[in-house]
C-alpha cells in the first residue's frame, strides 16, 4: 500500500454528560491510501456520520489525531480549517445540498471562489466535469428541475472542481433509485480509480460492496470485523435488486413476513401498494 | 458569496418584495412623520420669512415672536427711521389669542396692521383683500374651509365681531395661524395706547442686517434688533422646543419599526437559508464571507425599501393636503438623505445583531437528511 492520504488515529468522541453520555465514536483509527474507496458501513446510530463529520474537518475530535497528506488536520486551528476543506477536500452529500438559487454550472463552480484562479481558472475544469458527469445540456437548469441522479451528479462535479485529494461522501445514494445509485457508485468509483482521489463513503446501501476496495464496519462507534458469512442475500421485491439483510436498513413487514429494500424509495413504494408487489414477485 | 447571496435573495421575489415592501411601510411612516415636523417648522415662521424686512426691531429682552409679548413705543418708529441706512419702517402690534370661527375655535396670531404699511400683512390672497380696515379681518383660507365660512362671514376675536374680507394662502398651521385685522382695532382690544408689537426695518442696499440691527441697538434705547434670518431661527427654535417632542417621538417609533422590520427579514432570511450557509461552511468560506453575503442581502432589502418609500412619498405626500389641508408638509432632500444614511446604519445594526446566529451555523448540519 502507497503512503496513505489519509490517517486517522484513535479517534474518540462523545456527547452528553453521565447518565447521558454517547460514545458516538470511540477509539477509530483507519486509514486510506491514494485512489482507494473505502466504505465504511454500519447499522443506524453507529456513529458513520460522526466519525465522517472529524474526518472531514468539520468537527474537532474529543481524542485521537488525523492527518490529510501529512497535514494535521486535528491539530489545525478553527480559523485554517476553511482554507483545508477548500483545497483538500470535497463532499459529497446524501440530500444532495446544491444551492436551490444557482444553475447547474455555478453550483459547480461554487466552490472555486475559494481557490487560486477562482471562477476563471476552474472554467475549463467545470467544463470537462459537466461533460464527463453529462450534465452539460443542463448546465443552465436550475436544481429543482434536475432528477435526482442529476442533482448527485452536480454535487460530485462540484466535489471535484477543486482537484481534492480526498472525497467524503455521506450515503451518496441513499436518496436515489437503484439504477441511479449505481450509476453513481461507479462515477465515485471512476474517481477513485482514473483520478487516484481517495473517496471514503459512508453507507447503508450493501450494493455499493461491489464497487469499494475495502469496507470497514462501524457498530457502537467502533471499528470491528465484519464476518464474512453474515451475508443473507435477499430480493428487494420492487426493484429486484439483491440486498443483504444482515446490513439493511430498509424493511418492512407484510402479511407477517418480513421484505427488505435497497432504498427508501423502494420502501416507501411497497409500502403505498404491498399486495401489487408481493403478487408480482410472487414472494408471498 | 457575494453573487450566490443576490441570486439567493432575487430568486424569491416574493420574499424580497415583502420584506421591502414592510421596509418601505416603515420608512414611509417616518417620512410623513419628517415631511409634517419638516412642514411645521417652515409653517411656524412662515409670516417672519413673508414679511419684506431686513431687521425686526421689538422690546428689549424679546427676541423671538411665537407665544412672546413685546411692547414698545411708536414714537420709536419715526426714530429708527432717521438712522443712515434705513429705507423703510412699519410697525405692528401682535398678540396670541383664540379666535372663534364658525363654532370652532382656533390657537391665531392677530396682527394688527396699517393699511398703508409697506409690508407686514398677508402675502399671498386666495380670495378679496389684502389689507383689512377698521372692522374687518383677513383669516387664513384652510381656517375658512375647516370652519365652512366666506368673504362676508364673522369671527370673533377678543370681544371684537369682524367682518372677512380676505382669504389669505400659506397662513394657516395648526400651532400658529396668522389673522390679520387692523392695527387700530387691535390697539382698541388690547388697550395698548401708543404702543406697537413690532417694528419693521427695511435697509438699503450695500448694508448688511447685520450692521443695520447694531446701528439701530446703539441708537435707539431699550430695543432689541435682530436680522431676520436671526430673528426667524430663534423663533423657529422656541416654538419647536414647544410642540416638536410628540413628532420626535413618533419618528423614532417609527425609526425602531423599520429597524425591527429589516431586522426579522434578514433574520428569518439567514434562518431560512441555514443549511445553504452550513454548506458554505463547509465547503471552505469563512465567516467574513458569510457576513458580507448576510450584510449585502440586509443593504439590498434595505435599498430597495427605501426607494420605494421615497417613490411612495412623492406619490402621497402631494395627496395628503387635499384630504387634510390643516397638515403641512414639506419633503427636504436633506431629510431623505439622513433617512437613507440611518437604512445603511439599521442594515449594519442588523448584521451586527445577526452575527451571532451566522458564526452559530454548524457545518455539520450539512449532514441532515
Amino acid at each position: 500500500m502507497s503512503e496513505p492520504i489519509l490517517r486517522a488515529i484513535g479517534l474518540s468522541k462523545q456527547f452528553g454528560t453521565a447518565a447521558a453520555l454517547v460514545r458516538a465514536v470511540d477509539d477509530v483509527s483507519l486509514e486510506a491510501a491514494p485512489g482507494e474507496l473505502v466504505l465504511i458501513m454500519g447499522p443506524s446510530g453507529s456513529g458513520k456520520t460522526t466519525l465522517l463529520s472529524m474526518l472531514g474537518a468539520l468537527m474537532k475530535p474529543d481524542a485521537g489525531r488525523i492527518f490529510i497528506e501529512d497535514v494535521e488536520v486535528s491539530a489545525l486551528r478553527e480559523g485554517q480549517l476553511p482554507r483545508l476543506r477548500a483545497n483538500k477536500i470535497g463532499f459529497v452529500f446524501q440530500s444532495f445540498n446544491l444551492l436551490a438559487a444557482l444553475t447547474v454550472e455555478e453550483n459547480v463552480l461554487f466552490p472555486a471562489r475559494l481557490v487560486a484562479g477562482g471562477v476563471k481558472a476552474a472554467g475549463a475544469r467545470a467544463e470537462q466535469l459537466l461533460e464527463r458527469l453529462e450534465l452539460t445540456g443542463r448546465r443552465r437548469a436550475l436544481p429543482r428541475t434536475l432528477s435526482g441522479g442529476e442533482k448527485q451528479r452536480v454535487a460530485i462535479a462540484r466535489a471535484l472542481v477543486n482537484r481534492p485529494t480526498i472525497i467524503f461522501a455521506d450515503e451518496p445514494t441513499g436518496n436515489l433509485d437503484s439504477r441511479m445509485g449505481q450509476e453513481v457508485m461507479m462515477i465515485l468509483r471512476s474517481v477513485a480509480r482514473d483520478q487516484g482521489c481517495t473517496v471514503v463513503m459512508v453507507t447503508h446501501d450493501s450494493r455499493s460492496e461491489e464497487a469499494a476496495d475495502r469496507i470497514l464496519w462501524l457498530e457502537d462507534g467502533k471499528l470491528r470485523d465484519r464476518k464474512t458469512d453474515t451475508h443473507v442475500w435477499r430480493r428487494d421485491p420492487v426493484c429486484g435488486m439483491r440486498v443483504d439483510e444482515w446490513t439493511a436498513v430498509e424493511k418492512s413487514r407484510y402479511r407477517g413476513r418480513d421484505y427488505v429494500f435497497c432504498s427508501h424509495e423502494c420502501l416507501s413504494r411497497f409500502e403505498a401498494s404491498p399486495a401489487a408487489y408481493v403478487l408480482a414477485t410472487g414472494q408471498e | 458569496m457575494w453573487y450566490w447571496s443576490l441570486k439567493s435573495l432575487f430568486a424569491e421575489p416574493l420574499r424580497l418584495i415583502s420584506g421591502s415592501l414592510g421596509v418601505a411601510c416603515a420608512f414611509l411612516l417616518v417620512m410623513v412623520f419628517q415631511a409634517v415636523f419638516e412642514g411645521e417648522s417652515r409653517q411656524i415662521v412662515a409670516y417672519i420669512q413673508n414679511t419684506d424686512a431686513d431687521v425686526w426691531v421689538m422690546q428689549d429682552g424679546v427676541e423671538n415672536m411665537h407665544m412672546a409679548s413685546s411692547l414698545l413705543w411708536n414714537w420709536k418708529a419715526p426714530r429708527i427711521a432717521r438712522i443712515a441706512g434705513v429705507t423703510e419702517v412699519a410697525s405692528i402690534l401682535y398678540m396670541n389669542t383664540v379666535m372663534s370661527a364658525g363654532g370652532k375655535r382656533w390657537f391665531s396670531y392677530i396682527v394688527g396692521v396699517d393699511e398703508n404699511a409697506f409690508t407686514g400683512g398677508a402675502w399671498e390672497m386666495t380670495a378679496g383683500e389684502a389689507w383689512p380696515q377698521q372692522g374687518e379681518a383677513i383669516v387664513p383660507d384652510v381656517v375658512a374651509i375647516l370652519s365652512g365660512l366666506s368673504i362676508g362671514d364673522t369671527v370673533q376675536v377678543l370681544d371684537a365681531e369682524l367682518r372677512i374680507v380676505g382669504l389669505s394662502r400659506g397662513t394657516f398651521s395648526m400651532a400658529n395661524s396668522v389673522t390679520f385685522i387692523n392695527k387700530k382695532d387691535l390697539s382698541r382690544l388690547m388697550d395698548a395706547g401708543e404702543a406697537v408689537s413690532y417694528i419693521l426695518v427695511k435697509g438699503s442696499d450695500g448694508i448688511s442686517a447685520q450692521d443695520l440691527a447694531a446701528r439701530i441697538k446703539t441708537g435707539v434705547d431699550k430695543v432689541s434688533a435682530l436680522p431676520k434670518q436671526q430673528f426667524i431661527h430663534r423663533d423657529r427654535e422656541m416654538a419647536l422646543q414647544m410642540g416638536s417632542e410628540i413628532i420626535r417621538i413618533m419618528i423614532t417609533i417609527g425609526t425602531l419599526l423599520a429597524v425591527l422590520i429589516a431586522g426579522f427579514t434578514v433574520y428569518y432570511q439567514v434562518i431560512h437559508k441555514q443549511r445553504e450557509l452550513a454548506l458554505a461552511k463547509a465547503l471552505g468560506f469563512r465567516h467574513r464571507h458569510i457576513y458580507a453575503g448576510v450584510f449585502l442581502q440586509a443593504a439590498a432589502i434595505n435599498a430597495l425599501g427605501y426607494g420605494l418609500a421615497v417613490a411612495g412619498a412623492y406619490t402621497l405626500m402631494p395627496m395628503i393636503p387635499l384630504v387634510a389641508p390643516q397638515i403641512s408638509l414639506y419633503v427636504s432632500v436633506e431629510s431623505l438623505v439622513r433617512l437613507g444614511v440611518i437604512g445603511i446604519l439599521v442594515t449594519t445594526l442588523v448584521v451586527f445583531v445577526l452575527a451571532r446566529n451566522v458564526t452559530r451555523v454548524d457545518p455539520v448540519t450539512v449532514f441532515q437528511r
